[in-house]
């Protein structure tokens, strides 16, 4: 039999209540505030492997519901526009054949100039489910997790550029920290790498705020000043991202001087605010040579005479 | 009616994690604080330990996908739930027009306590805190007026008098009919 209780022994006991519920949670954050030095959040990978099939159930309902309405929108536009896209095929198939041929030679330069293909790692493609509920962070859930090889820091991009990095991975689902998010960080050249076109000017990028820019740092305020609209690609320094990635364009540029830097606004060419689905790339970046020490010849001899 | 709840609760988070993506209207929409909107609801219906029990779940579910603290949702959100819950047993909260203010007052709170929280432990949020809390407050007030109508239509005392009410007419009616 239930135990009936009155509204007053509640209400007695809601203090109890409040402390306990207050305890556990504030007992949660700090742990998962103690764990953040390692980037691995145990308790949030349990709990978003929980929480991750209905996520998946609702977000996929919810996807068929949108697309519906969507599908019935686009059908309005969708005669206007049919003769536009039957132009611009044509321009893309001349375009496509222009491409094939410069591959194709690119491809025979490659194999001269005996240089290795830049593909040394593959692809997982993933779906974002979720993102970040807090208006306070921005990132997102996408769903694969280190059961399809991803591991924390790989690097997270779309068709357009870079999207952002693995922050954590449980085995289902994994957060991605976007490029926006100021605790995010790239190393960023401006302008084509390899020479030819505008001269490189080398620095980092990392998010700027809420307005969805990137603000490009440590830039000579020697180099010459980048024009708007030159793209931003990464240079595979950070030790997260492969070089030659897209991360933007340059929308704002202020002129530094010879002790002070450039100040370059870009915006990420990944269109952060709409993700749907996100390819991460299984890279591992190279290890680093660790330079070792050469002795001075006073310590050869020292050595030498200890040896005597 | 628990059941519900925890439906109500689940849905708003769910709604929560996914608006933020549509395209154009997403980064409108995550200044509304669709889980606080649920704790305050029930909380306004003077039940103390459920209105904890729903912001403590809606929370720990939105620290769940976010990036922040993992528990910081559910502090703030139970201490807000067990505020209004005790404010609504000594006041009358029922007039559609003071919850407004109670709303309003919920979001800014939640605001406050979840910042310093991250504050405390070392991890401040990447918002500007007082434009973030003027626009949480802004949307998830206006939002959140409408969403207490739409809630009411299930919840509240006069749905389920209705309810009461149209079970207690089909009884009758069947009553009658059995007679003749």
């Amino acid at each position: 039999m239930p135990i009936q209780r009155t509204q007053r022994e509640i209400r007695q006991r809601a203090p109890a209540w409040l402390v306990a519920l207050l305890a556990l949670s504030f007992a949660m954050a700090t742990f998962s505030a103690r764990d953040q030095a390692t980037q691995e959040r145990k308790i949030r990978v349990w709990a978003q492997a929980a929480a991750m099939p209905v996520q998946s159930l609702f977000s996929g309902a919810s996807g068929g519901v949108g697309g519906l309405f969507q599908y019935l929108g686009n059908m309005r536009r969708a005669a206007g526009e049919n003769e536009t896209l039957r132009q611009r095929l044509a321009e893309t198939e001349a375009r496509l054949r222009e491409t094939e041929a410069a591959r194709a030679e690119n491809e025979r330069l490659r194999g001269l100039l005996d240089l290795r293909e830049g593909k040394e790692f593959g692809a997982v493609a993933a779906r974002v489910v979720a993102r970040d509920p807090s208006q306070w962070f921005d990132s997102a859930i996408i769903n694969r997790g280190s059961s399809s090889g991803i591991e924390v820091n790989m690097p997270v991009v779309t068709s357009e550029g870079v999207v952002g990095r693995v922050a954590a991975v449980s085995p289902v689902s994994a957060q991605v920290m976007l490029l926006t998010d100021e605790r995010a960080a790239a190393g960023a050249a401006v302008g084509q790498l390899g020479g030819g076109g505008t001269a490189n000017s080398l620095g980092s990028v990392r998010g700027f705020g809420a307005n969805g820019l990137l603000d490009m740092r440590y830039v000579s305020g020697l180099d010459q000043l980048p024009p708007v609209g030159t793209p931003v690609l990464t240079t595979g320094q950070d030790g997260i991202y492969p070089a030659g990635l897209k991360l933007g364009e340059v929308v704002e540029a202020k002129a530094g001087t010879a002790t002070t830097s450039h100040e370059i606004r870009v915006r990420p060419s990944a269109r952060l605010n709409s993700l749907s689905e996100v390819a991460v790339l299984l890279y591992r970046p190279p290890p680093r040579a660790v330079p070792t020490p050469t002795p001075s010849p006073s310590t050869q001899q020292r050595n030498e005479s200890k040896g005597k | 009616m628990k059941f519900k709840i925890a439906i109500v609760v689940a849905l708003a988070v769910v709604l929560q994690t996914t608006l933020r993506n549509l395209p154009g209207v997403g980064q409108w929409l995550v200044h509304v604080d669709l889980p606080l909107v649920v704790a305050t609801y029930f909380a306004l219906r003077r039940d103390v330990v459920g209105a904890m029990l729903a912001g403590f779940a809606a929370g720990l579910a939105t620290d769940v996908f976010s990036s922040g603290l993992l528990g910081a949702n559910a502090f703030s959100k139970t201490l807000v739930g067990y505020l209004i819950a005790a404010l609504a047993t000594r006041v009358s909260l029922d007039n559609p027009v003071v919850r407004i203010p109670v709303i309003a007052g919920a979001a800014a709170l939640d605001a406050v306590v979840f910042v310093m929280l991250h504050r405390i432990l070392g991890q401040p949020p990447l918002a500007p805190f007082a434009e973030a809390t003027a626009y949480k407050l802004i949307g998830t007030t206006v939002a959140g007026t409408f969403i207490f109508y739409l809630l009411d239509i299930f919840f509240s005392d006069r749905a389920r008098q209705r309810r009461h009410f149209a079970f207690r007419r089909r009884a009758a009616r069947r009553s009658t009919l059995v007679r003749r």
